[in-house]
């Protein structure tokens, strides 16, 4: 058994010497493979850092409830009870008819309009913060909310929280599948780069076969090649997404100011950085196996 | 030991390379397999390494039937025995230890004790000093020297030669010739191809001459 690691160690070592004697050559392969990886990585990484800026959003959707012009003070304290009592409310804020007059003269600059006007013509409103939940959980409450007696409206523009969901997923399913077009990209580029391999080393193998070679002792210095090529690309990789965030991150900064939020493409967490390793070693792996398997089936001596 | 019991090698194509044949070499035998070319010596010498196997009939090598053993199974045999290969099968990407280090490393020796067996090895066939050069440098003999070594690197218990001689002169041949009876001598089985008698009889040992696939009249 001891011994068996020590092989494998041996042609780990071998494997990754051989790489480093040709710098130039396997570095562009790696960077190929790297940048294949970093698309779906960035756009995976885009879409979860926006997930994490609109769950901040999706907490703050307000529901007003405009009371009828009639609606007396027993009835406000009726509202009121209700949503202090309901368990899908989180807090809610009463906007006195006056006040919003006054608000409103303000903000236009009109302010003779309490004048033209004899009477207030505003409703009373409660400004209603709903727990966090599902788009579909909050129309329900709009429903239910606009039931309560004496409540004229209850307006919650849910249409742009339910559009910004669904471009959410459909972004993070597009990642998903870009994943999985450029990790057969990552098995088919391995397996190329091993073909060409095993034709450069056919006398070798050929040779080896005669002299007693297993299958798996001809196939081991390619799995450690495509190892070594698939963790290193992984590597540079992470690298890159790091580097794209980190130069896009100011200018984001900037545009997110704008709306108030605080806005940082985020990068790779240690247990993600490993998935991508493994994953990345794995597929190509994957594919020095399929080029080796389908060279020694071509060539089989007896 | 080696037992064919009844062997027919039918190529693909229908070419009859070796038709009802059967013998035994008993171990740390050294016997002589002569007859002109396409008389069946490669073939036979293929059929025992494994390399080819027999159409119908056994070929017993070191109690192993070769012909009933999977293929994933034949490579064990091959570790067994040292094949001498008409082409030589040297690799000239590499210096002479490396090739020589190849059947070790198939095997899996550990290094060390491995560099010591390839330095023997060459030393042996008078190539000691010669562990850094690459083949293509090497003359007509020193690369059959050098494809024994890489034979018996390993210390087989069967060693099998195919037309050593051929290509070389007379007294290269015979120095060639008392190597393989060195080996035989620490009790190595050696079976050696040739299509010149003249070699073979001042040895005295067993010859099997084949014609046409058979043993010769």
């Amino acid at each position: 058994m001891k011994h068996y690691l020590y092989l494998h160690a041996q042609s780990a070592r071998s494997a990754l010497l051989k790489i480093l004697r040709q710098p130039f050559g396997n570095l562009l392969n790696l960077l190929m493979l790297a940048i294949a990886l970093a698309l779906p990585v960035s756009l995976y990484l885009g879409v979860s850092s926006l997930q994490q800026w609109t769950a901040r959003l999706n907490t703050t959707p307000q529901i007003t409830l405009f009371m009828e012009l009639s609606s007396e003070p027993a009835d406000l304290a009726a509202v009121e009870s209700s949503l202090k009592h309901h368990p899908r409310v989180a807090a809610y804020r009463f906007a006195h008819k006056d006040a919003a007059l006054k608000e409103l003269e303000q903000r236009s600059g009109l302010n003779a309009i309490s004048e033209g006007l004899g009477s207030n013509p505003l409703p009373h409103a409660f400004i209603v913060t709903p727990q966090p939940l599902e788009p579909a959980m909050l129309d329900l409450l709009q429903k239910e909310l606009s039931g309560l007696p004496m409540v004229e409206l209850a307006q919650f523009d849910a249409a742009w929280a339910r559009k910004l969901h669904a471009m959410i997923t459909l972004a993070s399913q597009l990642a998903w599948l870009l994943a999985v077009v450029f990790a057969l990209a990552m098995v088919l580029i391995n397996h190329n780069t091993i073909r060409m391999q095993i034709l450069a080393r056919q006398e070798e193998i050929a040779v080896s076969k005669l002299i007693g070679a297993t299958d798996s002792f001809i196939r081991r210095p390619f799995l450690y090649h495509a190892a070594w090529q698939g963790s290193l690309s992984a590597l540079l990789c992470w690298g890159l997404s790091s580097w794209l965030a980190y130069q896009a991150n100011p200018a984001l900064a900037e545009f997110a100011s704008l709306y108030g939020i605080d806005a940082q493409l985020r990068s790779l967490q240690p247990l993600e950085v490993l998935a991508m390793l493994l994953g990345a070693m794995l597929l190509s792996m994957l594919g020095a196996r399929l080029a080796a398997d389908h060279h020694l089936r071509k060539n089989q001596p007896a | 030991m080696i037992r064919f019991d009844q062997v027919t090698k039918r190529y693909p194509g229908g070419h009859e390379a070796l038709r009802n044949l059967s013998f035994t070499v008993e171990s740390g035998e050294m016997v002589f397999l002569a007859g002109h070319s396409g008389a069946g010596k490669s073939t036979l010498l293929k059929l025992v390494s494994g390399i080819e196997r027999a159409t119908s009939g056994n070929v017993l090598v070191n109690n192993q039937n070769l012909s009933k053993l999977r293929a994933s199974q034949l490579p064990y045999v091959r570790q067994h025995i040292g094949v001498v290969f008409q082409d030589h099968k040297i690799l000239f990407d590499r210096t002479v230890f490396d090739n020589v280090m190849l059947p070790l490393d198939i095997i899996g020796f550990d290094r060390r004790d491995a560099q010591r067996r390839v330095r023997a090895a060459l030393d042996k066939v008078g190539l000691a000093g010669k562990e850094k050069v690459m083949p293509i440098r090497l003359s007509g003999g020193e690369q059959q020297r050098l494809c024994i070594a890489r034979a018996v690197v390993h210390r087989p218990s069967i060693l099998l030669a195919d037309e050593p001689s051929a290509n070389l002169d007379r007294a290269y041949a015979l120095d060639i010739m008392e190597l393989f009876k060195s080996f035989h001598q620490v009790g190595v089985t050696v079976l050696i191809s040739a299509h010149d008698e003249t070699l073979m009889e001042d040895y005295g040992r067993r010859i099997i001459r084949l014609r046409e696939g058979q043993f010769a009249a």
